[in-house]
């Protein structure tokens, strides 16, 4: 699992959901991890499934689509500044505000299990969600997730 | 000798949250003494997988239109960790009545 801190966000601005999305697709794709179809798919998709999800110490978002536009599988996370919506997994008519955003491109799931595991694992721990939320700095982030998804 | 699950675990993409509850729902029915095994979807392939196999239940994180009469739960709580009690007992409990 490619963590790189180029792809970590503390206190991200974003005007929208699109202008989030965009923000941290275009940091794969700068970094030659994902195809430029990403940047498009990645918006279809949480339009039709959307990927917020209440999570154990705040809400959250998981943004990913088809492996067939990503080159490298790796991970941005971003802390927000302000609270951008997204819609919930499987329940599209509530409407989520997450704190923090792990945008995944997976190249090839069915052998990227583990890595899919240590995600899920980071998504269950409350402490580890807090202290995300709570990072100040990009090595502060960096530092608490590197070791959890690597 | 344990007994046979076969589950479709299906989501917006068929790729990773899919991933991600099918291994969960297998372990977690493995500690109950089941040996179970999962086919993955998007809901629009759906349909062609019912057809082609014989599923006990669907795992879903997205909504799914008709489910032909398979019982479908919702398995969004086992990424977060909120909700994955009900879930197995919703799923043992339907086996149990399955028989199995």
């Amino acid at each position: 699992m490619l963590l790189r801190k180029e792809l970590v966000n503390v206190g991200i601005e974003a005007s929208s959901q699109k202008d989030l999305l965009l923000k941290l697709a275009n940091q794969f794709l700068a970094e030659g991890l994902v195809k430029p179809s990403f940047l498009q798919a990645i918006l279809d998709r949480e339009a039709v499934y959307p990927t917020g999800l209440p999570a154990t110490a705040f809400d959250i978002a998981i943004p990913h689509c088809a492996a067939s536009n990503v080159n490298e599988t790796s991970m941005a996370v971003a802390t927000l500044k302000h609270p951008v919506e997204f819609q919930q997994m499987g329940s599209v008519e509530i409407t989520l505000h997450p704190q923090v955003v792990f945008m995944l491109a997976i190249q090839d799931p069915d052998k990227q299990l583990e890595t899919l595991q240590k995600i899920m694992g980071v998504i269950q721990d409350k402490k580890l969600l807090e202290d995300i939320r709570a990072a100040k700095t990009v090595d502060e982030l960096y530092g608490l997730l590197a070791p959890k998804v690597s | 000798m344990s007994k046979k699950v076969k589950f479709l675990s299906v989501c917006g993409s068929g790729v990773v949250t899919s991933h991600m509850m099918a291994n969960k729902i297998v372990d977690m029915l493995s500690d109950e003494g089941y040996d179970a095994e999962a086919d993955e979807c998007n809901p629009s392939e759906l349909d062609g997988y019912l057809m082609r196999g014989k599923y006990d239940f669907i795992a879903n994180s997205s909504p799914i239109g008709n489910s032909h009469g398979i019982p479908a739960f919702s398995a969004m709580g086992l990424i977060t960790g909120l909700g994955d009690n009900e879930f197995l007992e919703k799923v043992l409990d339907l086996l149990h009545k399955e028989g199995k």
